[in-house]
Parts: C-alpha cells; sequence; structure tokens
C-alpha cells in the first residue's frame, strides 16, 4: 500500500482545525515517550506542561497575562502576513511601542489623570507603527526585503533600551540598578478583577482579535489584505495598489504590536527595564501560523503558546524538569504543527503501486 | 598603537570573525537556492555541544569538527524536512529550530558545564606560529584557514560550476529550473545540509577557537549576526569575508577601546552593540540604490516552492 | 564530616522537640518546602551555581526537616518571575528565596498576598513583614583579591570585566583597587562593561583586550572561568575566580577565588521557619561569617604576598580592618571620604563613584 499527496482544490476546513489539535496531541504523547527514554518522567512532563495549567484554575489568570501580548501581536502579524508582507520584526515594535508609553508615563509623572492611560496607548500604537514605517518605506520606495529590516531593527530597539534605562532614564532612586523609576498610578493599567493579576490587557486582547476577525471577514480592508497576498496581479487589476496594501500592513502590525508593548510595560513590568525584550515578538509569529493567519484562531494559538510557558515552569517547580527540557517540547510541538500544514492544503490519496512510481 | 599591538588585535579580530564567517557562508549557499534558515543559532548551539562532549571525551580536534559538522546536518535536515517536503514557512520553522537548538543543546549539556578542554593548537609549526611578527598570518588554528579556503570555494561552486549555475537557477526562478527537469527539492536539501554542517562547524568554533568550555546559549547571538552577515555582504562570498572581518573588528574594538580607557570608549556600548545591524540596514539600503546590485538578491528567497501539478 | 554534622544538628532539634512532644512533632513530619527563583542555569558556574549548592548544603544540613528543594532556573526579571513566586507559594513552599535583583518588585507584590509565606530576596533593598533581603560581603573578598594584585601586577595595571555598572560591581571595583593602592600606590584599575551577564566569547575576548595593552591581571565580576583561562593561555600574571574555585580551568592563573557560600544562611532561615521564629531583616554577611571564603592561593603567589592577603582577609574577619575607612578620594582626586570615617552600609549599597585609582569607563 502506498500513499501520494495531493493537492486539494480547496484548504481542507477539517483539517484547518483538526491539525493543530493533532499536533498538540502527538507532541504529548511523542514528548512522553522520548523523554522517558532518555530517563526522565515523560508522562509527568506531559501532564504538568499541558495538563496543569488547564485544570489548575489558579493557573487560569496566569495564561490570560502570558497570552494577551501574543494575541494582539499574532493579530497584527496574521493580517500582514495574509497580505504577504513578512514583518519579523514585532519584537522591536512591541520594544518601541513599550518605549513611547515609558516616555509618556516619566514625563507626565506626578501631573497625570484620566487622560494618562490613553495618552500612553497613543503613544505605544505610534511607537510600534513608526518604526514599523521603516520597512514599510524602505520595502515601497527601494524595494528593500522588509524580512531583514524589521529583524535588524530589533537588535538596534534593544540597544536603545539598555541604553535609556542605563542613563538618561535610570530611577535616581533605584540603587543605580539599570532601571526606570515605577510608573505613578494614573499610569499602571486596572486590574479587572480584584484579587487576581488579570489586567486591562487581557480584555483588550479579545476584543482587538474579535474586531480583526470581523474586519478581514467582513470589510473591503480585509478582502484587498487577502487579494493581494493570495493573487498580487489579480489585486492589481482588481484597483488594489500593492504599495498601499504594504504599508498598511507593516502600519497595522506595527501598531498592534506597539499596543502590546505599552499593555506590558503598564501592566505586568509597571516600570523599564532591561528585561523587558521578552520574546513575544517573536514567539508571536509562531503564534500567528499556529492560529493559521486567523485572527480567532490566533487566540486559541495564543492560549496553547502560554500553556507550554506556565506549564514549563510548572514542571519546574514539581517534578523538577529543567527550563531547557520545555524549550524542546515546545520546538517538538512547533515542528508538529508546521509538519501538518501540508495536510490542509494537500491529502493522502491511496494508490496502486504502479501509479505511485510514475 | 605599536605594531605588537595591532598584530594583537588582528589576532583577536580573527577569532571574533571566523565562527560568524563560517556560518554566514552556510547562510549564503542556503539562501542562493531561494531558502532563508533563521535557525542559524540553534544549529551552532547544537554544533558547539556536539563539539565539546567529542572533544572532552576523545580529546580529538579535527573529531570533534567533523561530528559538529555531522550534528548541524542533522538538525538542519529537520528544517528541510518541514519546509522542502511538507513545504512549511520557512520564517516560523526557522525560529522553531532555533528554539530546538537552544533547549536541546542546553539538556545534552547538562554535566559538561564545569569541564575544561583545551583550544586547538595553530596549524603551522611554533617557529612560525608564536613568531611575533608572523603568528599574524601563521598563528590560527585550522578552523581560520578552513574559513578562508571556503570563502574561495563557495565563490568557486557558485560561479564556476554548472552545479552552482543549478543552485542559483532553482534560487532564482524555481519553476523554470523545475520545467528544465532539475530538482527543486533535491537542490535545496543539499544546500540545508551544507549551511547545516557549516553552522555546526561555526559552532564548534566557540569551544575550540574562543572559550574552551561548554556554556548553555554560549553562542550569544552570533547566529543572527551571520544571518544578518549575508545580507550585509548582498549574497558574494568575498564581501562577505569583508563583511566578517568588519563586524569581527566593530565587535572587538569596542573592547579594546574600553580596555585602554582612552577616548573612543565615549561611544556609548550600546552604540557599539547595535552597529553591525544598523550598518546591515544601511547597506540594504545602498543595494538598492544601485540598480545592477539588486538583482542578486536571490528572486525565490523564503518562499515555499509550490508546483502546481 | 556533613554526615556527623547532619544527624548531631537533627538530634539537636530532636531534643529541643522533645518537650513540646505533641502538635509540634507532628507538625516536624511535614517537611518544609523551600524554593529557590534563578535567573540563569544551575550550570554556570558562578552565581546561580552557588545558589544551587547552597540549596544542597541546606538540605544535607537539615536532612528530612526540608524537603528536596524547588530550583526553578532560566526565570527572566519580569512578569514571568511573577507567576513563577506564585507557584511556588500555592504549591506549599513556605520559604522562598528570589537570588536576583530585579525580582524585587513582584516579590513585594506576591508576598502580600501569601502573609504566611516567607520571602528572601538576595542584592535587593525592598522588605515587608514576610520579605528579608540578604547579600554577602563580596567586596571583603575583592579586597583579599587586590592585595594580591598589588603585590604581583608588574605592570600595576588590573582590568576588570563587569555586566553593568550597579553599585555590587562599583563597590567590588573600588574595594579592589583600594586594597592594591596600599602595596602599589601606582595601581589602577580599567572596568570594561560588557552589558551582558552570559556571553563567554565575549569575556574571553575582553580578557585578551586587556592583556594585549599591558594589563597583567584581570579580575571579573561575570560568571564562569572564559577570562580566567585566556589569562592562562596568555601567560599573564593571573586572574581570580569569581563565585567558585574555577583552578581546574586555570591551575596556573589563578591566583585565589572569591567562593560563594549561601548554604549557611539558607541553613538558618530554614532553620528560623521551623522554629517559627522568623522575622524580616536585612542580613549582609561576609568573610566572618564564612559567607564569603578565600579559596586557596594558586602556585604563582609566593607565601609573602599569600599571608599579607590572609593578614586583609582576618582582619577583615576580626573587625580592625574595613577597606572602606577614609580617607578616601574619587577618581578626579577630590577627597570623598575623611579619615577614620567609615562608608555606611547604605552608602555602601548605593555606591556610584569610582576611588582613586580608577580609570572610569564612559
Amino acid at each position: 500500500m502506498q500513499f501520494r499527496l495531493e493537492k486539494r482544490r480547496e484548504p481542507s476546513k477539517v483539517m484547518l482545525y483538526a491539525t493543530p489539535v493533532a499536533a498538540v496531541l502527538l507532541t504529548m504523547i511523542v514528548g512522553a515517550i522520548i523523554f522517558s527514554a532518555i530517563g526522565y518522567d515523560g508522562v509527568g512532563a506531559v501532564r504538568e506542561i499541558f495538563l496543569t495549567p488547564l485544570t489548575n484554575s489558579f493557573k487560569w489568570q496566569d495564561l490570560g497575562v502570558k497570552a494577551a501580548p501574543l494575541i494582539i501581536i499574532g493579530v497584527g502579524l496574521s493580517i500582514a502576513y495574509r497580505a504577504n508582507v513578512w514583518n519579523i520584526g514585532a519584537e522591536g515594535q512591541y520594544i518601541m511601542g513599550g518605549l513611547a508609553a515609558t516616555w509618556v508615563a516619566l514625563s507626565t509623572h506626578g501631573m497625570g489623570g484620566w487622560w494618562t492611560l490613553p495618552l500612553m496607548m497613543l503613544a505605544g500604537v505610534l511607537g510600534g507603527a513608526a518604526y514599523a514605517a521603516i520597512p514599510a518605506l524602505l520595502r515601497t520606495r527601494l524595494n528593500v526585503n522588509e524580512i531583514l529590516t524589521s529583524l535588524m531593527l530589533t537588535y538596534a530597539s534593544v540597544q536603545l533600551i539598555y541604553y535609556l534605562v542605563r542613563a538618561p532614564w535610570k530611577d535616581p532612586m533605584g540603587m543605580g540598578f539599570p532601571q526606570t523609576k515605577r510608573f505613578a498610578a494614573e499610569a499602571l493599567l486596572p486590574n479587572i478583577f480584584p484579587g487576581t493579576i488579570v489586567h486591562a490587557g487581557v480584555p483588550i486582547a479579545i476584543i482587538v482579535a474579535l474586531v480583526a476577525w470581523f474586519i478581514m471577514s467582513r470589510s473591503v480592508f480585509g478582502y484587498q489584505m487577502r487579494v493581494v497576498g493570495a493573487a498580487p496581479h489579480a489585486a492589481r487589476y482588481g484597483g488594489f495598489s500593492e504599495n498601499k496594501t504594504i504599508w498598511l500592513a507593516l502600519l497595522v502590525s506595527g501598531g498592534l504590536a506597539g499596543m502590546a508593548g505599552m499593555l506590558e510595560v503598564a501592566g505586568p513590568f509597571q516600570r523599564m527595564v532591561p528585561g523587558f525584550p521578552t520574546n513575544y515578538g517573536f514567539t508571536a509569529i509562531i503564534v500567528a501560523f499556529l492560529g493559521r493567519l486567523n485572527p480567532l484562531g490566533v487566540i486559541f494559538a495564543g492560549i496553547v503558546m502560554a500553556i507550554t510557558f506556565v506549564g514549563g515552569e510548572v514542571a519546574q517547580t514539581t517534578i523538577g524538569l529543567s527550563s531547557s527540557a520545555t524549550g524542546v517540547f515546545q520546538a517538538m510541538m512547533l515542528f508538529f504543527l508546521l509538519a501538518g500544514d501540508i495536510l490542509v492544503r494537500y491529502r493522502l490519496k491511496r494508490v496502486a503501486p504502479q501509479e505511485a512510481r510514475a | 598603537m605599536t605594531s605588537e599591538l595591532i598584530i594583537a588585535i588582528i589576532v583577536t579580530v580573527v577569532g571574533a570573525s571566523t565562527p560568524i564567517l563560517i556560518a554566514a557562508l552556510g547562510e549564503l549557499v542556503v539562501e542562493k537556492s531561494g531558502v532563508l534558515n533563521l535557525g542559524v543559532e540553534g544549529m551552532m548551539l547544537v554544533g558547539a555541544i556536539t563539539a565539546f562532549v567529542v572533544l572532552f571525551t576523545t580529546g580529538n580536534h579535527y573529531l570533534a569538527i567533523l561530528c559538529a559538522a555531522g550534528a548541524g546536518v542533522a538538525t538542519s535536515l529537520i528544517f528541510g524536512f518541514l519546509t522542502l517536503s511538507l513545504s512549511a514557512n520557512q520564517t516560523a520553522t526557522g525560529l522553531a529550530l532555533t528554539i530546538f537548538g537552544t533547549g536541546f543543546s542546553a539538556l545534552a549539556g547538562q554535566g559538561y558545564s564545569a569541564r575544561p578542554v583545551t583550544l586547538m593548537g595553530p596549524l603551522f609549526p611554533a617557529d612560525l606560529a608564536a613568531h611575533p611578527i608572523w603568528r599574524v598570518l601563521f598563528g590560527y588554528s585550522a578552523l581560520v584557514y578552513f574559513s578562508f579556503a571556503m570563502v574561495i570555494g563557495v565563490w568557486w561552486f557558485l560561479k564556476k560550476t554548472r552545479a552552482g549555475l543549478i543552485l542559483r537557477a532553482v534560487g532564482e526562478n524555481d519553476l523554470s529550473a523545475h520545467s528544465i527537469g532539475y530538482s527543486v527539492v533535491g537542490v535545496r536539501y543539499a544546500a540545508v545540509a551544507f549551511g547545516g554542517a557549516m553552522a555546526g562547524i561555526a559552532g564548534a568554533c566557540f569551544p575550540l577557537l574562543l572559550t574552551p568550555q561548554w556554556a548553555e546559549r554560549m553562542t550569544a547571538g552570533r547566529g543572527w549576526i551571520a544571518v544578518a552577515l549575508v545580507v550585509f555582504a548582498s549574497w558574494r562570498p568575498f564581501r562577505l569575508l569583508a563583511g566578517a572581518y568588519l563586524f569581527g573588528l566593530v565587535m572587538t574594538m569596542e573592547l579594546y577601546a574600553k580596555a585602554s580607557g582612552g577616548p573612543l570608549s565615549v561611544i556609548p556600548a550600546e552604540l557599539w552593540a547595535a552597529m553591525p545591524y544598523l550598518a546591515t540596514v544601511v547597506v540594504l539600503v545602498l543595494i538598492s540604490l544601485r540598480r545592477d546590485a539588486s538583482s542578486n538578491a536571490p528572486a525565490c528567497l523564503g518562499r515555499p516552492f509550490l508546483p502546481t501539478n | 564530616m556533613t554526615l556527623t554534622r547532619r544527624s548531631m544538628l537533627k538530634a539537636g532539634v530532636a531534643a529541643a522537640a522533645l518537650p513540646l512532644l505533641g502538635s509540634k512533632a507532628f507538625a516536624q513530619s511535614e517537611p518544609l518546602k523551600v524554593g529557590f527563583v534563578l535567573i540563569g542555569t544551575v550550570n554556570d558556574n558562578g552565581w546561580n551555581f552557588g545558589h544551587s549548592e547552597g540549596a544542597k548544603y541546606m538540605k544535607a544540613e537539615l536532612g528530612d526537616l526540608v524537603a528536596e528543594p524547588t530550583i526553578v532556573e532560566n526565570v527572566p526579571e519580569g512578569p514571568d518571575c511573577e507567576r513563577v513566586l506564585r507557584e511556588l507559594a500555592q504549591s506549599g513552599h513556605k520559604l522562598i528565596f528570589a537570588t536576583s535583583f530585579g525580582y524585587g518588585d513582584y516579590v513585594i507584590k506576591v508576598a502580600q498576598q501569601f502573609p504566611d509565606v516567607k520571602f528572601e530576596h538576595a542584592t535587593g533593598y525592598q522588605r515587608s513583614d514576610n520579605v528579608a533581603t540578604y547579600n554577602a560581603r563580596f567586596y571583603e573578598g575583592r579586597a583579599v583579591c587586590g592585595t594580591v594584585a598589588g603585590h604581583m601586577s608588574k605592570t600595576g595595571k588590573a582590568g576588570y570585566i563587569g555586566s553593568f555598572p550597579i553599585p555590587e560591581v562599583v563597590m567590588g571595583i573600588n574595594a579592589f583597587v583600594l586594597a592594591a593602592r596600599k602595596i602599589n600606590p601606582e595601581f589602577t584599575i580599567t572596568p570594561v562593561y560588557i552589558s551582558t551577564w552570559n556571553d563567554p566569547a565575549k569575556e574571553a575576548d575582553a580578557a585578551r583586550a586587556m592583556i594585549d595593552q599591558g594589563i597583567d591581571i584581570v579580575a571579573q565580576h561575570t560568571d564562569g572561568p572564559a577570562a580566567l583561562q585566556v589569562v592562562e593561555e596568555r601567560g599573564a600574571v593571573g586572574g581570580f575566580g569569581q563565585g567558585a574555585d574555577m583552578s581546574a580551568f586555570a591551575p596556573n592563573a589563578q591566583l585565589t577565588s572569591i567562593i560563594d557560600h549561601w548554604g549557611p544562611t539558607y541553613v538558618e532561615s530554614a532553620q528560623a521557619v521551623i522554629d517559627g521564629t522568623w522575622a524580616s531583616a536585612d542580613r549582609w554577611p561576609g568573610l566572618k561569617e564564612g559567607e564569603v571564603q578565600i579559596g586557596p592561593y594558586g602556585p604563582t603567589v609566593p607565601e609573602d604576598v599569600a599571608a599579607a592577603a590572609e593578614a586583609v582577609k582576618n582582619g577583615q574577619i576580626d573587625g580592625s580592618l574595613h577597606i572602606f575607612t577614609g580617607p578616601i578620594n574619587d577618581h578626579t582626586g577630590v577627597e570623598r571620604v575623611a579619615a577614620g570615617v567609615t562608608l555606611t552600609d547604605a552608602e555602601l549599597l548605593s555606591m556610584d563613584w569610582y576611588v582613586e585609582g580608577v580609570i572610569p569607563p564612559a
């Protein structure tokens, strides 16, 4: 019995939803076997990493807080990637959003009011969008590959944080440590549920995803993004400007990354520190793909990634699984997910032996 | 500056430049075939731990390099299988490969951190290698000469051989290469494996050439610098050589300037550290301003090969 | 040795519990769960390794009184650490050590939610009812190293590889050069900050840059043996192990080492929690308490130099010597500490100026 891959006329809806679930299940099974084989408690590792964060209700707030920035950035990236615009510098745009919001918080320190947070939000979105405008300008004017420019700019922005918190923005009362002062109360995100750590960024993430889903599936803008991405030539005939799409894709994804940066610095961080870049921008690339470039799928994907992060820490505290093992689990899951992609576009067809050779 | 100091600086620059040069040469070939593998950092870490463990166990530097190359190939084939056989997205797969390499190397390296090994000695006899002046040419280990040889080798392969022509054709226009009858996937597999071998050897440079120990994440982001370098060099091997040494010089001069306490150390450390990346953006702009050069970028870079059969 | 000490300790605790039998004895059947939060991995040969050794020591000393310590590695300084701290508190850990400065805000925050859990924050300054801070007087060890350097350096120039110019590092540099200048008044030290805690290849290159420019003593504040290995390879005068004895990596170049020995502090805290006597405080032990130790002297260190170093060590142990006693000038030559005056702990912990002999970085 032999199999052959055959391209589907339309991507399979069933596989679209089934493959991510299958990938997670496969990771759990294969992971348990491999880790048991090399002398770890494989079953325990799988239980702690994948199940405990879901079964322990104490962990839900952690999942929400960890997933929120991944979802917001992932939604922006999924829009850009739909349009075939490969912004992989979301980490840098997230950083610039956080820095812009920090600048507002520091310069209004002690004289803020109800308007501080909206202003920080505006600054964050603009900061992220402005940083994404550089690759957009270079791509549309000079045809410079945005994958490379956005990536390079990310590494430059990390150094900008180090410089700012070490020198001009350093907290004078911080014992010389490189960090800004703690934001004033008006510049901190309120908690949604008292007694938890769930801040306003969590519902905002869900709203962003829902709005994006609505726009992408129901509006001319969404249609333009999808058409330019899927069939650039047809789009040109249809009167959609490719350059305009590139600009929109980068500004939207950069702006959302900047928004996530603002929410993180005003929520969990409460001040700018050198540890602010936490790879959310890179992880969100994986989240966008895991969510099949669909804003609703990104919600699911963001939560799955959050589970592995939170679960990885649980596994360290409960069964002493080292943090590197969690990394291997995460990578394995991503490999299975990416491998499963093919089943969406192709089907496995059983063929007679002689036909297979042809 | 005395001549001894200049020679000493050159020797340090050579050390700092060699791993990024080797890794970038591999990535250059990969990208010329139309594939963007962002997993260089992960493959380097797998190479580094493999080289360390082999060296610690056998004491043989050459065997360590060979095994590091093999481990790099094995790691790169995960990427190859996903992106070439299953046409998964290259950006996401490359990032996943780096997560894998970081985690795997740390897991494999547990218990090897407090173990010393020895650096690889110079290739030439001590009369030349330790000579106060001639050491600038002859004072290096085989890895350094290997990196130079590979610059010429990669240039010769891409420009002068039929296989190199096919590889470039596959990267330039995969559909026409396919219609002429070349195996696009086969060529790209070979390129990805070569990139893996080179990244593995680049990783081996860390315990063998720079600091004889194993430390988790010891490549510290140099795989990303290698990715930047390929673009910086606009996919040309000799520019890559110049670029690697320029990056190495920037990284090294920061430290020499600071250690001298002299006037250069007025430049904030962060600007030094950001320079390779900013320079790459500037070079990208400059390339695109020149009409002829932009064509050197492989047209199919990062796109999956999807023949409509 | 450990075995006998452990059994003696256990016997002692059992005897103390005798009069109270009942509930107290019952409570002891449930061992205390202690958690450790680390910024890196236990395999770093330095800071994090030291803390994990301390955790092992605590377990060995207290035996069945404590559960197998829980160590969480690679926890970034940010919201992720808040989650880990809460995870530890929720899973029944009653004593939690947070071992990096950047955890401070989150320790305070989580401690409010778990008033019955005791937290201890290394290198921090924020305390509350159930948050204590602790650190080690590493500068005392630096003064011993500086003494060795002052005697042995031929060029009178040392380099110091640090990550970031935080007070801890500045204090160490100052102590080192103050001690060295008591031997050689012309002695200078050049700090090189490399903006990372873990890039061994960069540390090695920094050491090469120093040695190539006439520096013959390389001290470091970063983890790992990279710089020492370069000193060994180049045959410069020497360097110092940081956090642990690194003579395996540099048998000739390591002149001596500063060894972090957190174990006794951890035993003391765990015992206090078990006894119900734990109280929030700021602890800053050093050579005297054995939390900072000086490793063996290297083969190239002459006996008189070792003796001079031991004298500095013993002077700090018996209190006759405090390296930060005036007169001390800053690097521009202006007197900052008058003769006979000693800097207070608070002044040390916020030190942001260099003493005379430091060539200040930009």
